[in-house]
């Protein structure tokens, strides 16, 4: 018998250990350089560690970094901060990202250069998005300012490091402009996989270009906006660059979301039982919210 | 569908008054960095400079140890690639073709460790690396970068592996193809487009990282990579935005250039794994 009885790869049954050997490495890694720090990590959360040291015995269990971190005001804050973030970064990654979609989803000349430029943000790294904006919004020389002044929007110079609001916006401007690109994709991506007869039935009808976007659009893109929304949320969530750089996580805690203040506790003053603690309320956050991403995702994107 | 000319103006005159504000921050990056430093510190700013000095990448090539950076990131970026695609791939043709037990639970596990918090994984990280004399060495970020490439791109791979019929494999192993074989010979061949965007991909991730090269690589000058150097630069007390402008674009560059190849893949990259 040929070798295709052997293993038919068309069977649906198809139970051989080949398919174990090929997953044994990434098991093997992932294990090592993914599972066991989480492991590790949990378990440094319910312990009274300043540095991490694996070589030396593990210290009693504990819960007392929960016990500090939920009665601790910065604690608290960091959640806000983050909420605040997630909320008002993701609200204007979508209105921007859509909006630009649906507007290079016409057809026109030029239409293909358009594209690339509308998600052009998306392959700067954040860190250099961080020096382009770090620059614009400087408080003596920065063209903000200027353009505001020149607009009468403002009478003297904004301060936007030192003030808590103001920096506050700043990022989010950066966010919003590294973090749009991808719902523009994500949507143009969605908007072609809707069938152009939908449109055509719609106009025999006499539906308006508005009543199109309603009933057709907006509904037809609705599994995609979905996975997008928790996506979009999530890298708001977990970004540390962006703010890190920019803002270090001030004016006055302005900025410190959860993120920054895991890094902070943990290499900033090397409380890294502590700061696991925040790290492992983050993770389960993320947990939580990418089943529930992977329970609603449509089969095919 | 016919438009008048009337809403063929509206509709272009959105579209690039759309992409100009949306890009304006690059291009005004690029006219930062040919101004001369006196030129910044002048009101109303010039939206393009007198004298454009095209030579400031030749000099702060030479000045600032730029190249150093950006090969220290290509390294990182290659092996990181490299750890990655070997066990994706294996992994990903294993997803795709066989039924394993515990394979769709994998795949789901592999999926969650997309969303993980690398200031979690950092800590934890740090612990292990500094146990086994790795901080410091770019070593310890090409495996950290490998946490955030190999979810990435087992799924990209499962997905692409997924659009290849499997008449090809049967073919081979009709004509006395192994198994192995015919995964060597026939598919990964068949799939080189798939992989290359797969891998550029990783790229991408590998290059953007900053919070695993400022936790490992801080106090080891010789391993920065050009983001870490980058924001070094930003911390001088005074900054010379022009330079900074100049290295910035540098390290840029390569990205770019990639997103410009890679942007028909772009999608499937980003939602890589968003499927089930």
């Amino acid at each position: 018998m040929s070798r295709s009885a052997f293993l038919d790869l068309a069977r649906p049954s198809r139970r051989h250990w080949l398919g174990y050997l090929l997953l044994a490495p990434a098991v093997l890694l992932i294990g090592l350089i993914i599972v066991y720090p989480v492991f590790v990590s949990v378990d440094l959360s319910f312990q009274n560690v300043n540095i991490a040291r694996l070589d030396q015995p593990r210290r009693p269990f504990t819960t007392l970094n929960y016990e500090r971190l939920f009665a601790s005001e910065d604690f608290w804050n960091a959640c806000w901060v983050t909420f605040k973030l997630v909320t008002i970064v993701s609200f204007f990654c979508f209105l921007l990202g859509l909006s630009t979609a649906l507007l290079v989803n016409n057809r026109f000349k030029g239409q293909a250069l358009a594209r690339l430029l509308v998600a052009l943000p998306w392959a700067v790294p954040e860190v250099i998005a961080v020096v382009i904006f770090a620059w614009m919004f400087d408080s003596s020389f920065g063209l903000m300012n200027w353009v505001f002044i020149k607009l009468g929007l403002v009478d003297t110079t904004i301060n936007w490091f030192s003030s808590p609001p103001a920096s506050f916006a700043v990022v989010c401007v950066v966010m919003v402009w590294k973090g749009y690109p991808f719902v523009s994709i994500m949507m143009l991506a969605g908007l072609q996989s809707i069938p152009e007869d939908f449109y055509n039935a719609a106009r025999v009808d006499g539906a308006s270009a508005w009543q199109r976007l309603i009933n057709i659009t907006i509904p037809s893109l609705m599994p995609v906006l979905g996975v997008t929304l928790v996506l979009v949320m999530l890298w708001v969530f977990r970004d540390f660059s962006i703010i890190y750089v920019l803002t270090g996580g001030g004016p006055l805690k302005a900025t410190q979301s959860l993120s920054i203040m895991t890094y902070e506790q943990a290499f900033g003053f090397f409380k890294m039982g502590y700061a696991s603690a925040i790290g492992v309320i983050t993770l389960i956050v993320c947990v939580i919210a990418s089943r529930l991403m992977i329970s609603r995702a449509p089969d095919n994107i | 569908m016919k438009r008048s000319s009337r809403d063929s103006i509206i509709l272009y005159a959105t579209v690039v008054l759309t992409c100009a504000v949306l890009v304006f921050p690059i291009y005004w990056l690029v006219i930062t960095a040919l101004s001369e430093p006196d030129q910044l510190r002048q009101l109303p700013p010039k939206f393009w400079p007198d004298h454009p000095r095209w030579g400031v990448f030749g000099q702060i090539l030479a000045e600032r140890p730029i190249l150093l950076w950006l090969g220290n990131s290509a390294l990182a970026a290659i092996g990181a690639v490299t750890l990655s695609m070997v066990v994706s791939v294996l992994a990903g043709y294993s997803l795709s073709r066989f039924k394993v037990r515990g394979g769709p639970s994998l795949g789901l596990f592999i999926l969650t460790a997309k969303m993980l918090p690398a200031t979690l994984l950092v800590i934890p990280l740090f612990g292990i690396f500094r146990q086994l004399e790795l901080i410091g060495s770019l070593w310890s970020i090409i495996l950290a970068h490998a946490t955030l490439i190999i979810p990435f791109t087992t799924w990209m791979l499962k997905g692409y592996f997924d659009t290849i019929p499997r008449e090809l494999e049967q073919a081979a192993m009709v004509d006395g193809c192994s198994p192995l074989g015919a995964m060597f010979r026939v598919i990964l061949p068949v799939s080189a487009p798939g992989l290359a965007a797969t891998a550029l991909y990783g790229f991408v991730l590998s290059w953007s990282d900053y919070a695993y090269a400022r936790t490992f690589l801080t106090n080891a000058q010789g391993n920065w990579t050009a983001n870490l150097g980058i924001t070094t630069m930003k911390g001088e007390y005074v900054s010379n935005w022009s330079d900074i402008s100049a290295a910035s674009i540098l390290v840029a560059l390569p990205i770019l250039l990639i997103y410009l190849f890679l942007e028909r893949y772009l999608v499937g990259g980003l939602t890589a794994g968003a499927e089930k």
